[in-house]
């Protein structure tokens, strides 16, 4: 099949990527839609109906961890990090109706306390509407997911 | 001897405790870092895993004792033991999966193997040991904790087996275990959803400090109460019906269930979620205790208790407490799987992700507060790190020191005190 992502999408996928290292809390959540899956598994092969993660909010968990962080007194983004992250080797793995599949690998370079790398690969669940594109699901597996990590209160 | 720990040998631990104010070293320092290990880890009893996470024979998981590699596998006899990770030829590191099922133990590097219960199998080219080789075969399995007992499917061992009987070791906390079994229908828990493992730069004790303070939720967690939703009792209130307790043995809780008892509310503890959303839990519940017995369990709810030194029994989560060095820590979070538990297993499981580990919507923050204290005991005055709130309001009951004033470092002092005793060999004088 044809793996190449369509240009709008990419252009989302790092709009998405900067509203994130810029902690534009607002900004990122206008992107989703409502039946939004935000997830951070604690292995890659993970069932988040079994296995515990480190993050899975649905749409209105997302609102919630945003409008925590936004009190200013989310002690652990406050101040939040400073962030730039790269995605590359952008693919569409498959499609299904309007949504769109792709994986992307990457890096991203976190600043607070020290500057610290985490590295993966995001999935993404990108859905054509008429208002435009939509996050429907991103996956975010880090190559460290089943070591302990440290405290990722920032958007990854 | 290396020299850190000559120069730990100089220090008096006994001056560094004092019933009201720690000496910021015990946080800090690589020495004292050392002897812990020894004294409270190694030389002593510890939480290792939960018989759950190991059900079938061959069954194993990879842990630490302190900073000794173990292995707690389920040999073919059904029986639980903790084995040195370690092959005893040359020792290669046996095991370096977290978990797994294997009915042998295979050296990599030159072939020993060993059966599931430690015992040596295998060497390959024999022939090429003397004679002794056969007389010293049966010393040649896999060293192994002297002592591994399992409470409520709690596994815990004794390494070298000189840390007195299980029993007077857990002592008081067989209670909140015993709690927090009575809201199975079949008296059981399970972990099953594996582990978040968080990684803090503080030290091990400011973790197992934070877990059980009752002063910090209003202001360390404002930001949950203000944009997400009320804390589950009325924190700043001084009617508050809230203990924090000393069980003894360095067991130490909050204890709720008073406050839940005066408010006669099920669930107050588990986001005050109604009945008729756990129709199935609620129903095998009142068909294994009855009705009246259900309804006291679920108002009382979990336990909020530590068992001492590593083993948290947060509410619907079973937290562990990995000491790395003295300045680094991981915390590992398991929300707890209810057998018969069908409705609220899934709550649970979506409840863990949203309050606890390295995301959580409390412990994040409470990691940023570790290593916060952590860096701010690199300042050197004062020298001391106060715990004196709430000790004249301290009563003897049956159940421990207990204090009604849920902001008391009752929970910090009974640590404390239990260290001092571990650390210097001495009990305390009553």
């Amino acid at each position: 099949m044809n793996t190449h992502v369509p240009d709008d999408i990419a252009a989302f996928l790092f709009l998405e990527a900067r509203y994130a290292d810029e902690s534009r809390y607002d900004d990122w959540e206008s992107l989703w839609a409502d039946d939004a899956i935000y997830w951070l598994p604690t292995k890659d092969d993970a069932d988040p109906s079994v296995d515990v993660s480190y993050i899975y909010d649905n749409r209105s968990r997302i609102h919630s961890r945003l409008a925590q962080l936004k009190t200013g007194r989310r002690y652990s983004q406050s101040p939040p990090s400073k962030m730039r992250r790269m995605l590359s080797n952008l693919e569409v793995l498959s499609e299904q109706g309007d949504d769109i599949n792709i994986g992307a690998n990457f890096v991203l370079y976190e600043h607070r306390n020290g500057t610290h790398v985490w590295a993966g690969r995001y999935l993404y669940t990108v859905r054509r509407t008429s208002a435009g594109l939509q996050l429907v699901k991103k996956t975010a597996l880090l190559v460290n997911n089943e070591d302990a990590i440290r405290t990722v209160a920032f958007i990854i | 001897m290396t020299a850190q720990m000559d120069r730990a040998a100089s220090v008096d631990i006994a001056s560094l405790i004092q019933h009201d104010r720690i000496h910021g070293s015990l946080y800090t320092d690589p020495a004292i870092f050392d002897l812990e290990m020894t004294a409270l880890f190694e030389n002593a009893w510890v939480f290792v895993g939960h018989d759950s996470e190991i059900p079938e024979k061959g069954d194993y998981l990879t842990r630490r004792i302190g900073r000794q590699p173990v292995i707690v596998a389920r040999g073919k006899d059904e029986k639980v033991r903790v084995l040195l990770n370690r092959c005893t030829h040359r020792a290669n590191m046996l095991c370096r999966a977290d978990s797994g099922n294997a009915a042998l133990f295979r050296c990599p590097y030159h072939g020993w193997t060993y059966a599931n219960d430690g015992r040596l199998q295998g060497v390959p080219f024999r022939e090429g040991y003397d004679q002794e080789m056969a007389e010293m075969r049966s010393e040649l399995g896999m060293a192994q904790a002297h002592q591994v007992e399992i409470y409520g499917g709690f596994i815990f061992a004794n390494l070298y087996g000189n840390a007195g009987s299980f029993d007077e070791y857990i002592g008081r906390a067989k209670g909140p275990i015993d709690r927090l079994l009575s809201l199975s229908p079949e008296g059981r828990i399970e972990l099953r959803g594996g582990w978040m493992k968080h990684k803090t730069v503080a030290n091990w004790k400011i973790v197992n400090e934070s877990q059980v303070d009752g002063y910090h939720p209003l202001f360390t967690h404002e930001s949950v109460y203000k944009a997400i939703m009320p804390a589950k009792v009325d924190y700043a209130s001084d009617e508050l019906l809230v203990a924090t307790r000393d069980l003894g043995g360095g067991h130490n809780e909050v204890d709720y269930s008073r406050e839940y008892q005066s408010q006669d509310a099920e669930f107050i503890w588990f986001k005050r979620t109604p009945r008729e959303k756990m129709a199935k839990y609620v129903a095998a519940m009142e068909a294994s205790v009855g009705a009246d017995e259900t309804h006291k369990r679920f108002v009382d709810g979990p336990p909020h208790t530590f068992i001492w030194p590593n083993l948290f029994l947060a509410e619907m989560h079973v937290i562990m407490v990995e000491p790395v060095a003295a300045n680094e820590s991981i915390q590992y979070t398991a929300p707890i799987h209810i057998a018969g538990g069908e409705e609220i297993n899934a709550r649970i499981l979506r409840n863990a992700e949203g309050a606890m580990g390295p995301a959580g919507f409390l412990i994040a923050d409470d990691g940023e507060m570790g290593e916060r204290n952590q860096a701010g005991l690199t300042a050197k005055m004062p020298e001391w790190a106060l715990l004196s709130r709430g000790f004249s309001s301290e009563v003897q009951e049956d159940k421990g020191l207990t204090s009604y004033d849920r902001t008391s470092e009752t929970t910090q002092r009974a640590m404390w005190v239990h260290y001092k005793e571990l650390m210097t060999g001495k009990q305390a004088s009553a």
